[in-house]
C-alpha cells in the first residue's frame, strides 16, 4: 500500500521536473520518504520504507542517503580469558553515537570522494563525531577519560576498537553501509529502500541526501521522520516507565490472578 | 504471527513464546519444579535482553507458584510459620539481589555472574540429585534397606532464637531458615529463578523438614520472593515485560497439565534422575559458553 503511494509520488515528482525548466535555480534537491511517521505497534516486525527524491544531475553524479536515529551512549566491552573463562576486562564508552545509522550510496563511498571530503561532509561510520571515554579495565578501576572521534580516535582508541564498534553495530542491524543501493533514473530521480529492523530504536530520525559531482558535494538536503511506539505497546511502555511502582503491582496482581485461574481450571478437569 | 514486546523492545513469534512456555511448563509439570532455571537461559538465547529475561521470569514464577501452592494448601502441606520466616529472609535477600544485579549490570559483569551462578548451583544440585536418585534406584533393587532417623542433629541446631514449627515438627533456631531464605533470595534475583531447586534440598538436608511439607512451603515463599523481585525491578530498571510473562504463562499452564499426567508413568527416583540430567545439561551448556572463545571479543551495549 505504502509502496503504491510512493510510486504515485514519484510519478508526480517526475511530471513536475518535466514541466519546470531545469535551469531555474542552482542545483535543486528534493527528498522524501514513503512514510514520515512509523508506528511500532504490537504487530510490528520490521518494515520497509522508500527513500526517494529528485535532483538535477548529470552523468557520473553520485547520491548518498544517510538515515540516522537518536543519539545514545554505547558501552563497548572487550573480553579476554581470565582463569580459563572469557570475561569482560575493559569497558569503553562512545558518546553521541547514532542508535541507527544506515548509509546508502550509488557506489562504494571510497570511490565517490576522498576520506577528507567524506569526513568534512560527515558521511560514513568513520566520520561520526563520537566521543570516546576509556573507563579502564575492571582491574584498575579508575576512569581514564579522553575524547576522540572515530575519525581521529586512532591515538586513544585503537583501530581495532573502531572497527569492532562498526562491526558490532552492523551485526545488530543498527548500522549499515549499503553501496549500489541508490537507484538513479535519468539523472533526475533517486530512490533507495530503507529496511527498518525489528529492533529499530524509536525516536526522531534525520534523513540527509547529499549530491556529489566529481568527488565534491554539490548540494544537500535534509528531512526527518519519527519512529514511535503506538497503540497497546506504547501504552504498556509508558505505564512501565511513568508509573513504575503501579506497573510492578499490576504485574504481580495479574500474575496472582492468572495463577489462581489456572489452578481452578486444573481442578475442574 | 509476530508480537512486539513493549519492554523487551524486540518482536518475537507468538508461537515461539507459547511453545517455550509449553515446553518448560511440560517439564515443570513432569518434575514438579518451577522451571525458571530453564526458561531464563532460553529467553536470553532467543534474544530477550538478560535483564528483561530475569525480571520477566520472576513475574511468571509468581503466577506458576500461586497455582502450584493452592493444591498443596488444600492438602495442608504448607508450613506457614516456616514459610513466613523463609519469606522474610527471601525478601531481604532478593532486595539485595536486585541492587547487586543493577550494580553488576552497570560494570558490565552481569552476564558473567548469571552464567557462573548457573554453572555452580546447577552443577552442585544436579550432581547431588543424580547421586541420590542412583542410590535410590540401586537400593530399591536390593530388598531390606534400613530407614534412618527423621533428620540428623548438627551444630546448626544449637543456634539461639529457637522457634517451634508445629507443621514441620521442628524446634530450631529461626536464624537458619532466615539465612537460607536470604541466600536463595539473592540467587533468585540474579538468576531469574524461583530458587526451589536450592530451597527444597536446603529444607530437607539443612532444616530437616519432612518431605511432605517441603514443596508447598517452598512454593509459598517463592510467591513473595518473586513478587518482590517483580516490584523492585519494575521500579528500578523497568525490565518486567508482562506481555511476555502472560504469553509464557499461557503456554506453561497447558504444558504443565500434560507434564503432570506424564509424570504418573515414571517412578519418583527415575524422575529425579532425569531431572538431574536435565539440570546438568543446562549447566554444561552454559559452562561451555564460558570456556569457548567468543566469536567476537568486542561487544556493544546500547546505554540510552
Amino acid at each position: 500500500m505504502s509502496r503504491q503511494n510512493s510510486v504515485m509520488i514519484m510519478l508526480g515528482l517526475w511530471l513536475m521536473l518535466a514541466v519546470v525548466p531545469a535551469s531555474a535555480a542552482p542545483q535543486r534537491l528534493v527528498a522524501d520518504l514513503s512514510q514520515n511517521n512509523v508506528e511500532i505497534t504490537s504487530s510490528y516486525h520490521g518494515t520497509e520504507l522508500l527513500l526517494f527524491g529528485a535532483f538535477e544531475g548529470s552523468d557520473g553524479d553520485d547520491v548518498v542517503l544517510l538515515v540516522s536515529g537518536p543519539q545514545i551512549r554505547l558501552a563497548q566491552r572487550r573480553s579476554d580469558k581470565v582463569a580459563g573463562i572469557w570475561v569482560n576486562v575493559e569497558t569503553n564508552i562512545w558518546e553521541n553515537a547514532p542508535s541507527f545509522y544506515h548509509v546508502f550510496s550509488t557506489r562504494p563511498l571510497a570511490e565517490i570522494a576522498t576520506p577528507d571530503t567524506l569526513r568534512a561532509a560527515r558521511i560514513g561510520a568513520r566520520s561520526l563525531p563520537l566521543e570516546f571515554t576509556r573507563q579502564g579495565g575492571a582491574q584498575n578501576g579508575h576512569e581514564q577519560s579522553a575524547k576522540a572521534t572515530t575519525a581521529n580516535a586512532a591515538t586513544i582508541a585503537s583501530a581495532d576498537m573502531i572497527g569492532g564498534l562498526i562491526r558490532n553495530m552492523q551485526d545488530m542491524g543498527l548500522w549499515a553501509e549499503k553501496t549500489a543501493a541508490v537507484t538513479l533514473q535519468r539523472n533526475m530521480l533517486f530512490r533507495a529502500t530503507l529496511d527498518l529492523p525489528k529492533n529499530v530504536p524509536p525516536g526522531n530520525y534525520e534523513v540527509r541526501v547529499v549530491h556529489f559531482r566529481d568527488g565534491d558535494v554539490l548540494s544537500e538536503e535534509m528531512t526527518g521522520m519519527k519512529i514511535k511506539k503506538a497503540g497497546l505497546s506504547a501504552l504498556i511502555y509508558n505505564f512501565a516507565h511513568d508509573y513504575s511502582a503501579f506497573y510492578g503491582l499490576f504485574a504481580i496482581v495479574f500474575a496472582v490472578c492468572s495463577g489462581w485461574l489456572a489452578a481452578v481450571a486444573f481442578r475442574r478437569k | 504471527m509476530y508480537i512486539y514486546l513493549p519492554i523487551a523492545e524486540v518482536s518475537m513469534h507468538i508461537g515461539i513464546i507459547i511453545g517455550l512456555g509449553g515446553g518448560v511448563g511440560f517439564l515443570s509439570g513432569l518434575f514438579g519444579v518451577g522451571g525458571g532455571f530453564l526458561m531464563t537461559p532460553l529467553l536470553i538465547f532467543f534474544g530477550i535482553p538478560p535483564a528483561v529475561a530475569v525480571s520477566t521470569e520472576a513475574n511468571q514464577i509468581v503466577a506458576s507458584s500461586v497455582s502450584g501452592v493452592l493444591a498443596h494448601m488444600r492438602r495442608g502441606n504448607v508450613d506457614f510459620k516456616m514459610g513466613g520466616i523463609l519469606m522474610l529472609g527471601g525478601v531481604i535477600g532478593s532486595s539485595l539481589g536486585v541492587v547487586l544485579f543493577s550494580f553488576l549490570r552497570s560494570i558490565g559483569q552481569i552476564d558473567l555472574v548469571i552464567k557462573l551462578s548457573y554453572v555452580v548451583f546447577l552443577g552442585i544440585i544436579g550432581a547431588l540429585m543424580l547421586a541420590e536418585s542412583l542410590r535410590t534406584i540401586m537400593r530399591s533393587r536390593k530388598p531390606g534397606g534400613t530407614r534412618g532417623k527423621l533428620h540428623q542433629h548438627n551444630w546448626l541446631h544449637g543456634l539461639p532464637f529457637k522457634m517451634r514449627f508445629r507443621r514441620s515438627k521442628l524446634y530450631i533456631s529461626a536464624i537458619l531458615p532466615l539465612a537460607i531464605g536470604a541466600f536463595v533470595g539473592v540467587l533468585a534475583a540474579i538468576m531469574g529463578v524461583g530458587g526451589g531447586f536450592i530451597m527444597v534440598p536446603a529444607m530437607i538436608y539443612l532444616l530437616g523438614m519432612p518431605t511432605s511439607v517441603v514443596v508447598g512451603t517452598s512454593l509459598f515463599q517463592i510467591i513473595f520472593v518473586t513478587a518482590n523481585v517483580t516490584l523492585l525491578q519494575s521500579i528500578q530498571t523497568q525490565t518486567v515485560d508482562f506481555v511476555l510473562a502472560g504469553l509464557l504463562l499461557f503456554g506453561a499452564v497447558i504444558g504443565a497439565q500434560f507434564g503432570s499426567r506424564a509424570s504418573s508413568v515414571l517412578r519418583g527416583e527415575q524422575l529425579r534422575g532425569l531431572l538431574a540430567l536435565l539440570v546438568l545439561a543446562v549447566c554444561v551448556k552454559i559452562g561451555y559458553d564460558l570456556v569457548v572463545r567468543p566469536e567476537d571479543l568486542l561487544s556493544v551495549e546500547l546505554l540510552k
